[in-house]
């Protein structure tokens, strides 16, 4: 009778389990089943045994029948409330399941300085012809901890993150593979010391050549959060899983322009699940993640111990295969692992040591390197005729060329040159004097006359130096057309009177002059201002944003931020000079969908860094507003976060200096990824910074941020920036920041 | 469409410019504050018996917003700055002329304030024309060798042409007032001074740039008295000398013309210079296309070298002592009226050689201020206030005569402008003393101390007239 209590129980799980997916629905007619299931409970002595055994054998059957039904039609919201399920494995089980034996580090349960996301030293256990094998890994992972409120649902504080990177070094120390394990649905938007895309960030850049081997496997991925633990040489993820832009409430909420406080309608979420691509095998179709772990029917929970085993091999195999691309004796495993597949007997397998030697950890981080540069290329459009591409190639080639004969080869002799000429003309200098003094002092006897210099035009005397040019004359913002005034949000503290428009946006470069307080001006006047004139020549103008998951009304919108603004996407790169220094632009704008950064924004950027890098030129990163990453791209659009930083980190290893200066508003993504992991990061006065927005924070947390909270000034005493600059002196700050900061390879210091 | 004119000023000025619109029949508005309620310039006009309120309530004498508001619901069409407050202010000009329903500024073109209120700009301008300014930078300098290399050359100058104690000033270029200025006697020195200079302006205008300049002692500080019309047409009205100012440069005694043979031995030739400076005044007028009154100061060295110093784009308090020693067609000129005549749009009507020189004229400014203590402004009420009536003699005041005074303490104490003129200086000093000690002046202020004024003080330096 026990075993049949047992199954009875398993049913109403199932049911229930079934009941949450369609959330509440009376689809398939489920509460008439449940009525059935509390019927045969009711009357469970009742019945005979085999009576009983019939009974449930058909309710069990009807069961599966649903569950494979359902399978079928699963549809991507009905995927995030599986994810979401208390009954969903989360990263203990793993821990407990697919690895032998673990440690956890850096606290326990509650007693941890961010429980929700949790380091554990692993071993996983391989047999090889009779024998275990147990090799070391680390597992780093986000623990949702079903029911315990002080994970906050696998959302990481950024101290959370901070731990995830100091565990990562561990393993870069010790030679072992990371295992990463995504269970989040996004990181806790706080931006208390590091402040949460800061660490994001950090943790992004340290990744990006991290010297050992790593896996990831998303279960529930949410966007910034994901990526912190994410950046995997092989991204794995399980079927029913989802990896996403945005939450689809979030998501939702700004597709439909919902008002805070009023709940999304189910349709618009069901639809923007829908068009967010968040599902694995759409993520798998745009190639943001390697291969998918399948899962049992309707997802696995806590109890699918076959799946575990599953997991086991996948991760094992993944570590193997990234190992052995390393390797240059590897043509037999490499086969062998290939023909292999999953849960397949492991006797069959040979045994591959995940410690990797100084050259092969070389080639690791350039095959990294080269799969995320590789990624989201299909998200934008370059109109290139084959002859353009063919020509654009020759130029890069011989700029290269040029480049490294200039700055690699004759660099180091033009040093010497330089030094035996100072020396031959200083000794030449000295005899001339030598020999020429007496003719000297008799000329200036004969010809001198009493007051000769008084004379002297009193013109002359100034030395013009750069800081004279006047660059400001020769374009005024459109803004400074209106005749009116506006009122100084800071009036009420500081007595500002009432600013003349065309004062404000003329002379004031839209500062007031009583507090200082920064209006937003738009992008041209920066590049009129900044930069010397005619210095500005722009690259790759033709790469444009599309829509690569053809979200619906997506490509209207489109449409329109081309027409207004009449450039193809959110960034501009361009070379330009600022007071006689080259430096290479890339430059993020709000006329273009609110700077928001898709596919061919962070093409562009990467392509930005490389000409940087072969040009040897400091890269300056103006963020005249970002509005985070694009979520009509979904993530192809996340992706540029990895892809992104990665490319920063080539250019700042090859010894390139790299400044960010942020300006009006720049929020999420980006601030996490490319732009927060600069070392030099500034900010124009009155702007504003952060991870999430004042309503994100809300909704997340529940609590009221205060009104300066992502100000600069309190990024400034958060250490998130190095400085805050008046806009007036941006030409000044930005050639003193070139002359005095970092990079090692600048050519004109 | 008959103009009508907003006063934009306080004190004797406002009363001036009442007076000059009246002359002209054109009708006006003059704005007050809280403080001057009481003032002769809002009484006069407060209870005005026609239909027409006059007098409109501002926050503050420098809030456009407020200014231009009351100009428009007034109706008025042309605004007259006076001195201080917006008269210099190119940015005020430009707004009022260049609005979606634009208004007379009563003084030169916005871009030509702009062009001659920046002192270093001015110089650079006068250094194109050759026309001498004080040797020194025409630009802030950020570089320190550049910077000693100027200085070295400036002292060495000094030095050859025989100056007993050369030295150079470094200055903050966003500085003013007085502030962050520093004297140099020795290139040894110049680095600590130099970098001190560039300190403090760093912290305190936010730009680390310096002016470096000749020191320049003994001299006299003249001025030229130019007016000009928006049809290209130049006179002027003579020279003034300003020497006797105050610390922080406010003028106390001004005297016409800029320098009298008869009262002081020169070391050089003294009309030739005054034409010297009359006829390079107009060479820059005419370069920048000067459109209304203006003054060029100058500084004259002992040994008579002649700098511009900078140009006053606007009417100044003491125009009367030139008005009051020249003759148009017989008559003294008004140049206040001049100027508003001029600024909407007449001609000038006469020339040059209609204008006659005749006499001497000193202009004392009485306010009450303690010279033994800085010249400390005094605040308080003035009870009992009488000045003498000669046929020699005018007083311009907005002190009322027949009532207590209490004097506003958010302005300058400036209590009355007396102008004494005489045929000759020796003369006008006699005449001019006499009035000093005629005049009466009591107040107490709320501690019962009686009131400061300048009159000694005055009366004291009216020997260094005109001298070296």
């Amino acid at each position: 009778m026990e075993d049949l209590r047992k199954r009875l129980l398993k049913a109403e799980e199932r049911i229930s389990y079934l009941g949450w997916i369609k959330e509440g629905s009376e689809w398939a007619n489920l509460p008439a089943l449940q009525e059935k299931l509390q019927g045969l409970r009711d009357a469970f002595y009742e019945h005979s045994h085999e009576h009983l055994a019939e009974k449930i054998g058909a309710l069990e059957e009807s069961l599966t029948f649903l569950e494979s039904r359902c399978e079928e039609s699963l549809s991507p919201m009905e995927r995030v409330r599986i994810v979401r399920s208390p009954l969903r494995f989360s990263l203990k089980d793993m821990l407990e399941n697919v690895y032998e034996e673990y440690t956890e580090l850096g606290g326990e349960e509650d007693a941890n300085i961010d429980p929700a996301l949790v380091a554990a030293r692993a071993s996983i256990a391989r047999r090889v012809k009779n024998k275990v094998v147990m090799q070391q890994v680390m597992v780093i992972g986000h623990e949702k901890g079903q029911g315990e409120e002080y994970r906050q649902g696998g959302s990481t504080k950024p101290w959370g993150n901070e731990k995830a990177l100091r565990y990562m070094r561990v393993a870069e120390t010790e030679g072992i593979p990371i295992h990463f394990y995504v269970f989040t649905p996004g990181a806790f938007p706080v931006e208390d010391y590091p402040g949460a895309g800061q660490q994001i960030a950090r943790n992004l850049y340290a990744m990006a050549k991290l010297r050992v081997p790593m896996i990831a496997v998303t279960s529930e991925g949410g966007s910034g959060g994901a990526e912190a633990v994410g950046m995997g040489d092989i991204r794995l993820m399980f079927s029913h899983g989802y990896y996403s832009v945005i939450s689809p409430e979030g998501a939702a909420a700004i597709e439909g322009k919902i008002r805070e406080g009023v709940k999304v309608p189910k349709d618009l979420l069901e639809n923007c699940a829908e068009r967010l691509a968040i599902t694995a095998g759409d993520n798998l179709r745009h190639g943001t993640i390697d291969r998918v772990i399948q899962e049992p029917l309707l997802g696995a929970r806590r109890d699918d111990f076959a799946f575990f085993r599953r997991v086991k091999d996948e991760m094992i195999r993944a570590t193997d295969e990234v190992v052995l691309k390393t390797k240059s004796l590897r043509a037999f495993r490499a086969y062998e692992l290939k023909m292999e597949k999953a849960g397949a007997d492991d006797d069959l397998r040979g045994y591959v040591s995940w410690e990797l030697a100084d050259d092969e950890i070389g080639r690791l981080i350039l095959y990294r390197s080269r799969k995320y540069r590789q990624m989201a290329i299909q998200g934008y459009r370059e109109h290139l005729s084959t002859g353009a591409a063919m020509y654009r190639r020759l130029g890069r080639g011989l700029a290269k060329f040029y480049y490294t004969l200039r700055y690699d080869v004759l660099k180091s002799r033009h040093k010497q040159v330089k030094k035996v000429m100072e020396d031959v003309s200083g000794e030449g200098s000295v005899l001339i004097k030598q020999v020429s003094a007496p003719f000297t002092a008799a000329y200036d006897f004969i010809t001198r006359k009493p007051g000769s210099r008084v004379a002297r035009s009193s013109a002359g005397w100034g030395s013009s130096s750069p800081e004279q040019i006047e660059y400001g004359e020769i374009y005024t913002s459109s803004l400074a057309n209106e005749d009116r005034t506006v009122s100084c949000p800071n009036a009420d503290k500081h007595g500002c009177k009432d600013l003349w428009v065309p004062d404000l946006y003329g002379e004031f470069c839209g500062v007031c002059e009583n507090c200082g307080h920064h209006f937003p001006l738009e992008y041209q006047w920066y590049m009129k201002h900044l930069f010397e004139p005619d210095s500005i020549r722009e690259f790759n103008a033709d790469l444009a944003s599309i829509n690569p998951l053809s979200f619906p009304g997506f490509d209207k919108k489109l449409e329109a931020a081309r027409k207004k603004t009449g450039r193809p996407c959110a960034m501009i790169t361009f070379d330009a000079r600022v007071m006689g220094v080259d430096i290479v632009v890339a430059m993020l704008y709000s006329d273009f969908r609110n700077g928001t950064v898709g596919a061919a924004e962070g093409e562009k950027f990467v392509r930005a860094c490389e000409i940087a890098r072969i040009k040897r030129r400091p890269l300056l990163s103006y963020v005249h507003t970002t509005g985070g990453i694009r979520i009509h791209e979904g993530t192809l659009g996340v992706i540029q976060m990895p892809k992104c930083t990665m490319a920063v980190r080539e250019y700042i290893d090859s010894g390139g200096l790299y400044i960010v200066v942020y300006d009006n508003n720049s929020y999420a993504g980006p601030v996490a990824s490319f732009l927060g992991c600069s070392p030099y990061q500034f900010a124009i006065r009155s702007s504003r910074l952060g991870f999430a927005g004042p309503r994100v924070i809300r909704d997340t947390t529940g609590e009221d941020v205060p009104p300066d909270y992502h100000s600069a000034r309190s990024a400034l005493k958060r250490g998130h920036i190095q400085g805050i600059w008046d806009r007036r002196d941006f030409r000044r700050n930005l050639h003193k920041s070139l002359m005095t900061m970092g990079g090692g390879n600048l050519y004109y210091r | 469409m008959k103009d009508k004119v907003l006063i934009a000023n306080r004190g004797e000025i406002a009363l001036r410019i009442m007076r000059a619109c009246r002359d002209l029949g054109l009708d006006y508005v003059v704005v007050y504050t809280e403080a001057d309620e009481q003032s002769e310039h809002v009484q006069r006009n407060i209870d005005s018996e026609s239909n027409q309120r006059r007098a409109w309530r501002v926050a503050s004498y420098t809030d456009p917003n407020d200014i231009l508001a009351v100009a428009d619901h007034t109706k008025c069409t042309a605004i007259h700055p006076g001195y201080g407050f917006f008269s210099e202010d190119y940015r005020f000009a430009r707004r009022v002329t260049v609005r979606d329903q634009p208004l007379t500024f009563i003084g030169p073109k916005w871009e030509v304030i702009k062009d001659l209120g920046d002192k270093i700009n001015t110089k650079r301008v006068a250094n194109q024309l050759g026309i001498p300014t004080i040797p020194g930078t025409d630009g802030p300098i950020y570089n320190e060798i550049d910077a000693e290399e100027i200085s070295r050359r400036l002292l060495e100058d000094q030095a050859e042409r025989g100056i007993s104690q050369p030295s150079v000033l470094v200055k903050a270029a966003a500085g003013g007032g007085g502030m962050g200025i520093e004297e140099v006697h020795e290139i040894e020195q110049f680095r600590r001074v130099y970098r001190q200079v560039q300190n403090y302006a760093k912290r305190q205008f936010g730009d680390p740039g310096v002016l470096i300049e000749q020191c320049l002692r003994d001299y006299n500080h003249l001025e030229v008295q130019l007016l000009c019309s928006r049809h290209g047409e130049r006179v002027h009205f003579g020279t003034r000398n300003c020497t006797i100012q105050s610390t922080g440069r406010q003028k106390r005694l001004e005297a016409a013309p800029g320098f009298d043979t008869s009262c002081f031995p020169y070391e050089f030739d003294a009309p030739a210079v005054l034409d010297e400076i009359v006829e390079n005044s107009l060479k820059l007028a005419s370069h920048v296309r000067y459109d209304n009154v203006g003054t060029w100061e100058w500084i004259v060295s002992r040994s008579g070298q002649p700098y511009l110093l900078e140009v006053n784009t606007r009417i100044q308090v003491e125009n009367d002592v030139s008005a009051r020693i020249s003759y148009l067609n017989g008559q003294h000129p008004n140049l206040i009226r001049e100027q508003i005549r001029l600024a909407l749009g007449d001609k000038l009507g006469y020339s040059q050689s209609d204008i006659e020189f005749r006499g001497t004229s000193i202009e004392l400014r009485i306010v009450a201020e303690d010279p033994q203590r800085g010249f400390a402004p005094w605040i308080g009420t003035i009870s009992q206030f009488s000045f003498p009536r000669h046929e020699w003699s005018a007083v311009y005041t907005h002190v009322p005569t027949d009532r207590p005074y209490a004097i506003p303490s958010d302005y300058d104490p400036n209590l009355a402008l007396a102008l004494v003129w005489g045929d000759s200086m020796a003369e006008a000093k006699q005449r001019a003393r006499r009035f000093l000690d005629e005049m009466v002046i009591e107040g107490h202020n709320s501690s019962g101390a009686p009131i400061n004024t300048n009159l000694q003080y005055l009366a004291d330096n009216m020997d260094r007239l005109l001298t070296f």
